[in-house]
């Protein structure tokens, strides 16, 4: 589903990124942790072309891409990439002009061009789903952050994505708000949606992913299933981040 | 000129506030409120001076006297051998006054059509700059005897169909009036406006110069003018004749405050012995202003003495007369602005993009345009896109405030795209959207909210702004209290009510404001925002 390959990203001569190899399988659930400034976000934001980079190739459903790629061909592939992949923020990103239901069926009646009622039907079973049902012609600004979040999510669903980029969306919220979110989250793993999640929320990471991905110093130190990860970890650099969040 | 005013309490603008306070004034205290604070304004400007001024320049050793040079040939002009000086008949003549009265001369500039204004503020002892004796001047100001006789000279091109004055008396070939350019208040505006006839269409000019272009472009098919600026100018428009033998007749006369009686009586005395001297004469001669007319300057019959005592209409007798040309000026107003100020928005708003998301020789161009717009006078550019590029005068007006307000406007749009943050286009492009698709909906209709104050502050801007388009001939609200303000001399009656007309358009504005802002908040909640 998701193929990334010796990944380079500068900013100047500063290397944020330095050769990341990374695989995600369908309905596979990613996390990827590690400590602030890893490249974690950073790499993410490069699945989807928010970020470009200066090495390595990326492969989503059959789209391919890389440095190479002229730059013409490489906003159409991208546009493609954004149709099939969704990206949900830290700090949400709604529209704060429209109202619940508008921020989610507007990319499905301007990007998908669907017919505005069937647009408007998907947006309530989705926000149905996320537990907003009641909160349809609110603004966003008069929600609270796990609420947005999880209008946010809901936005990205609209456009039945192949595949989720979660950019740390706990990190803003909450314990109690945190909850609800990756409540939705886990929900949405257990319909075997591919989900690529950068977090903090080691508890998620062990609970509800199948892959965990240890991010330091822009390259992967480690990988393997939760289990491994979380209770015996080759790599001391794993031991002292996992220790770390525990103190914390 | 502090030592012109003078606290003792006179008849003048004072008597007239009473009548003034009757206007109706709007149950909006703020208005009131404005409306009040001006007419304070007005009873601190200074009053006519109950002084001796003559006694005053005598002992300062200096005669100030007022006059304008832009395009004041030869009357008043910059002395082409040392700018810095002035040059003109006017000027010899009041070094010659200035010696009859053992005091230096100095020229202050001013512009033409409000030189009595500055008479009346006490900033300038006298007015002498080819301005005819009027009626409606005699009763405000005290005139000397006549200086000068002019006579008005018709200037058409040489290739044209018009021959002499007469022919303007039938109606043009091909319809429509003839448009006869004239300078504003000057003895031709009254001229061409009372004899003009039903087929002269008087259009008004600032300067005696822009008309004579004017009709060189072909804007207009005549100018009306005093002989002696014909004669000094005639050169510089080969294209142009002298069309038939001049008309009209009248004396220039020079301008002091009422009660300045004294100084009247000198001035008249000096010009006597000028006069009786020749040395007037000498003058005129070495300007070729002299002819037969001037003969019946020594006659003495001042114009003093046709002053005439006739009350003139005051307060709102005076507004509600001229009210129709009030109103149509301010429509003139409107309409200029509620035109252009559209334009401007949306022009501006393209420009605001094409900086902040075009490639880069676009963004360098727009920025270039920008600068150029703003750093340029506004006056400056209505003057090319109208006496350069020859555009209709409509077009000119309302196209020159567009486009150089479409530089603020974009300023303005530009802070407003540069305030939503830089997570509302990342969003909207994870959610596929184009670029251009994410600006239209998600980007423009968050910036358009933020820029409502600014911008309506600039469209009130703009409304008094449309005063600059009297250069190319508008005649707008300002203008308009200008004209009426010289031709009746009821400066302070139409002051008051040019400001409350201006501040009548300009709170629906703020008002207009307010509520967009209210309803671009609601809108969002009611599932309806515009984009």
């Amino acid at each position: 589903m998701i193929e990334v390959n010796d990944l380079v990203k500068r900013y100047g001569t500063l290397e944020v990124l330095r050769g990341v190899t990374l695989s995600v399988d369908p309905g596979e659930v990613a996390a990827i942790i590690g400590p602030s400034g890893s490249g974690k976000s950073t790499f993410l934001r490069c699945l989807n072309g928010l970020e470009t980079f200066q090495g390595g190739t990326v492969t989503i459903d059959g789209l391919h891409w890389g440095v190479e790629t002229p730059t013409s061909a490489r906003g159409r592939i991208l546009r493609a990439v954004r149709g099939r992949v969704g990206m949900v923020f830290q700090s949400f990103n709604l529209f704060p002009h429209r109202t619940v239901l508008q921020n989610v069926t507007e990319a499905p009646i301007h990007v998908l061009r669907l017919d505005p009622d069937q647009a408007e039907a998907r947006a309530r079973r989705l926000l149905d789903r996320v537990g907003l049902a009641d909160r349809l012609h609110a603004m966003p600004r008069h929600l609270s952050g796990g609420q947005q979040q999880r209008v946010a999510i809901a936005r990205v669903l609209a456009m039945e994505p192949r595949a989720i980029l979660f950019d740390e969306p706990t990190s803003a919220l909450d314990p109690r708000m945190t909850a609800e979110v990756l409540a939705v989250m886990a929900d949405l793993a257990r319909d075997g949606l591919t989900m690529i999640v950068v977090t903090h929320a080691m508890r998620f990471a062990r609970q509800v992913a199948h892959t965990v991905h240890v991010f330091g110093d822009g390259r992967v130190i480690e990988s393997g299933p939760p289990a491994q990860i979380f209770e015996e970890p080759h790599e001391e650099a794993t031991r002292l981040l996992l220790s770390e969040v525990q103190a914390a | 000129m502090e030592e012109t005013a003078d606290a003792s309490g006179g008849p003048h603008p004072l008597a007239r506030i009473p009548r003034l306070l009757s206007l109706p004034v709007p149950r909006d205290p703020r208005l009131t409120l404005v409306a009040l604070s001006f007419i304070a304004c007005c009873l601190l400007e200074p009053r006519p001076s109950r002084a001796d001024t003559l006694a005053e320049i005598r002992a300062r050793g200096r005669l100030i006297y007022g006059g304008d040079m832009e395009g004041g040939g030869p009357y008043v002009y910059p002395d082409p051998n040392d700018p810095r000086e002035v040059a003109g008949f006017e000027v010899e003549l009041m070094d010659a006054l200035g010696r009859e009265l053992g005091v230096k001369a100095e020229f202050s500039q001013g512009p033409w059509d409000r030189l009595l204004e500055v008479l009346r503020a006490g900033r300038i002892d006298l007015v002498i700059n080819g301005y005819e004796w009027t009626e409606a001047r005699a009763r405000d100001f005290l005139a000397t005897r006549p200086y000068y006789t002019y006579q008005l000279q018709l200037m058409a091109r040489r290739d044209g169909p018009i021959g002499s004055w007469q022919d303007l008396g039938a109606s043009k070939p091909g319809g429509g009036s003839w448009r006869v350019g004239v300078l504003n208040s000057s003895a031709a505006d009254t001229f061409a406006d009372e004899s003009g006839g039903p087929h002269v269409e008087v259009v008004r000019f600032d300067g005696g110069t822009d008309a004579m272009r004017a009709v060189e472009n072909g804007q207009i098919d005549a100018t009306l003018q005093d002989l002696p600026t014909v004669l000094f100018y005639r050169g510089r428009y080969p294209t142009l004749k002298l069309a038939g033998p001049p008309v009209g007749k009248g004396d220039y006369v020079i301008y002091v405050r009422r009660g300045d009686e004294p100084l009247r009586d000198a001035l008249d005395r000096g010009l006597g012995r000028l006069i009786d001297s020749g040395e007037l004469r000498w003058i005129y001669e070495r300007h070729g202003l002299w002819n037969d007319a001037q003969r019946a300057l020594s006659d003495g019959t001042g114009a003093k003495s046709q002053a005439s005592r006739m009350p003139r209409p005051e307060g709102l007798e005076l507004l509600w007369r001229y009210r129709s040309r009030l109103l149509a000026a301010a429509w003139v107003t409107i309409v200029l602005s509620v035109t252009s100020m559209p334009l401007a928005m949306a022009l501006g708003l393209l420009i605001a993009l094409g900086r902040m998301y075009g490639p880069r020789p676009l963004r360098r161009l727009l920025a270039a345009y920008v600068e150029l717009l703003r750093g340029t006078p506004l006056m400056l550019q209505l003057f090319v896109l109208f006496y350069l590029l020859k555009l209709p005068v409509w077009v000119a007006g309302i196209g020159g405030l567009a486009i150089n307000y479409s530089a603020y406007e974009a300023e303005i749009y530009r802070a407003g795209l540069q305030a939503i943050p830089a997570g509302q286009m990342e969003a909207a492009l994870a959610l596929g959207m184009s670029r251009q698709l994410a600006l239209r909906r998600v980007i423009v209709p968050q910036a358009v909210r933020i820029v409502i104050p600014p911008v309506t502050n600039d469209f009130i801007a703009l409304f008094k702004d449309t005063s600059v388009c009297s250069v190319i001939t508008l005649v707008e609200l300002t203008k308009q209290y200008s004209i009426l303000g010289n031709s009746t001399g009821g400066w302070l009656e139409f002051a008051l009510a040019t400001s409350l007309l201006y501040l009548a358009m300009s709170l629906p504005l703020s008002w207009f404001s307010r509520w967009s802002e209210r309803r671009w908040e609601a809108s969002g909640a009611k599932g309806g925002a515009p984009a």
